[in-house]
């Protein structure tokens, strides 16, 4: 609740550039207000007063002054319009109570205790208005309580209001940041000390560091990945995380298009795995490239990596992980598996299904 | 000659880190974090290549591009980036960068990948040839310009292959092609992929974040 104020006009004054700048705050014609206070003036000096009290705010001045010679000015202004002196009195001193307790409440917030200077001025002053019976009680008791409560009450209601819009803020933003450290904690925190354990050894720390990317990156952008969760591609990136972090190899996937996994796909998917698990054993290359290409009518894999290669011819057939896991489970899907090797230059596995719902 | 390169990042262990990798190979002439840091150390220093962050703290790599290509149209972008959104990467490609390439690219490769976009050619990341044929995918073209809207059968291969991992002289020994040819195809990728109005271009950029 900010009191209104305002700075004295410096370039548009008669006497102190009070009313210039009144008017500049209102947006009217400054020989309007002058006019105002020129009638106020008339009125026991009123106008004087309160051009006074309005010079003392601009300037700086205490406050007390301001507010003492506005309430001297407004009681002349009451009186002039024909007020006896006991409501004139009454009307200052209630006005003079509701300033403290605004004061408070404005101030201090909703726990502020109540000024009892500022309650008793103000029920002295009603009591002295009502009493007089200057004015008729029975139109004025019902209103006048009702708008006395909301006097008094107003300004501790409204920051009531704001305190526990503030207060609900602020619980919010704790629980999001206590979410963001418990998954930090968890996640973030754990991998940094495992590297930290693991410095000797740059494979794995490489590995728990790419891991820990993952993670990271699908917790941030969880919903805006490429792949949704359980299609082709979320598959072979889980898959990838998985090779990265069993062998210490780096997995790099590129896609072109998506499918939703069915039991086919899945196939495909593992087979994927197991040609990738392969790679980072046998071929001595730090690097596996997988493509995955999904076309109208059929659904390709291809994991590739630039390592030692081997003589397919001469392929143990105990070598369970190329003949069963790959050739058999994406045969039993309805798809083939091609291996191309060269001694030397790297391994090929393309896997390729055609797709169920085409 | 050694080429001269300029590196902007707001991360400064990851420009060091580059900075090693990179060795004598290159001769790194300036650094910069920001947009703001960029645009006049560029415009002064008039380098070869411009390794870009795709994502800086006060805007895209493609602010930067924009900001300096006018007055120093022979400095060459090539944007480095942990996979950001493609919408990012896209409106750095589409602002005029050579090339895309991802932070856990070796050394050795990124030396390659200077020296080429040094030259004027391109430089796809399989990612970002999987991106490329996404784009290009099927579909009606709408621009009324086929020859930008489409890619050739020649040009999908050789995509293909570098998603799959190939290099280039993989590639031209596979499709019995020069080096030379391969680049030029890919060069004519990254030019469609800067000029089409394509709005499956933009619509798959908004919709994807190259994970």
């Amino acid at each position: 609740m900010a009191i209104p104020t305002f700075v004295r006009s410096s370039d548009d004054r008669v006497v102190a550039g009070v009313c210039a700048s009144i008017a500049r705050t209102l947006g009217v014609d400054p020989t309007l207000i002058r006019l105002v206070f020129a009638l106020l003036a008339l009125a026991g000096g009123a106008g004087v007063l309160l051009y006074l009290a309005l010079w003392a705010w601009g300037s700086r001045l205490s406050p007390w002054i301001a507010a003492v010679l506005g309430l001297i000015g407004i009681s002349a202004v009451l009186q002039a319009l024909g007020l006896d002196n006991r409501v004139v009195a009454g009307i200052a001193l209630v006005a003079g109570g509701l300033a403290l307790i605004w004061r408070r409440g404005g101030s201090f917030g909703a726990n502020a205790p109540l000024s009892a200077l500022g309650v008793t001025l103000a029920a002295a002053g009603a009591v002295l208005v009502l009493a007089d019976g200057g004015v008729h009680e029975s139109v004025l008791a019902p209103g006048a309580v009702a708008g006395s409560l909301l006097l008094i009450a107003g300004p501790w209601l409204w920051r009531l209001a704001v305190d526990r819009d503030a207060e609900r803020a602020a619980r919010i933003r704790i629980e999001e940041r206590d979410e963001m450290a418990a998954r930090v904690h968890d996640s973030v925190l754990q991998t940094l000390a495992l590297i930290q354990r693991h410095a000797a050894e740059p494979r794995k720390v490489a590995a728990y560091a790419r891991r820990q990317e993952r993670e990271l990156r699908t917790w941030l952008y969880g919903d805006r990945t490429g792949g949704d969760s359980g299609s082709l591609v979320s598959l072979l990136s889980e898959a990838a995380a998985d090779v990265e972090e069993l062998h210490g190899v780096r997995v790099e996937l590129a896609s072109s298009g998506d499918c939703p996994a069915d039991e086919g796909v899945s196939a495909v998917a593992l087979a994927a795995r197991e040609a990738m698990a392969n790679s980072a054993r046998h071929s001595g290359s730090d690097l596996v490239d997988v493509y995955a290409e999904v076309g109208g009518e059929t659904i390709s894999v291809f994991v590739r990596d630039r390592g030692n290669g081997f003589d397919l011819e001469a392929v143990p057939g105990d070598r369970r992980g190329l003949s069963d896991s790959i050739r058999a489970r994406v045969q039993r899907a309805g798809g083939t598996a091609t291996v191309s090797s060269t001694p030397g230059s790297g391994t090929e596995v393309e896997l390729t299904l055609p797709r169920a719902d085409a | 000659m050694r080429r001269r390169v300029v590196l902007v990042d707001d991360h400064h262990m990851f420009r060091s880190g580059v900075k090693a990798e990179l060795g004598d190979a290159v001769e790194v002439v300036g650094e910069a974090a920001s947009v703001a840091e960029a645009v006049p150390l560029i415009l002064a220093l008039d380098p070869d290549v411009v390794l870009l962050d795709v994502h800086l703290p006060d805007g895209g790599g493609d602010v930067i591009i924009n900001a300096v290509t006018l007055d120093r149209p022979g400095v060459r972008f090539l944007a480095l980036s942990v996979s950001d959104a493609a919408e990012d990467v896209i409106a750095v490609i589409r602002a005029g960068a050579r090339g895309y390439v991802t932070k856990t690219i070796s050394g050795v490769e990124l030396t390659e990948a200077i020296e080429r976009v040094a030259e004027g050619d391109a430089v796809f990341s399989p990612r970002l040839a999987g991106f490329a044929l996404d784009a290009f995918r099927g579909g009606e073209h709408v621009s009324g310009n086929a020859e930008l809207d489409e890619l050739t059968p020649r040009e999908r291969e050789v995509l293909q292959l570098i998603a799959r991992g190939y290099m280039y002289k993989e590639i031209a020994a596979r499709l019995h092609l020069s080096v030379k040819t391969v680049e030029s195809h890919v060069s004519s990728v990254l030019r469609k992929l800067q000029l089409s109005n394509r709005h499956e271009l933009t619509r798959w950029a908004t919709q994807h974040r190259l994970v």
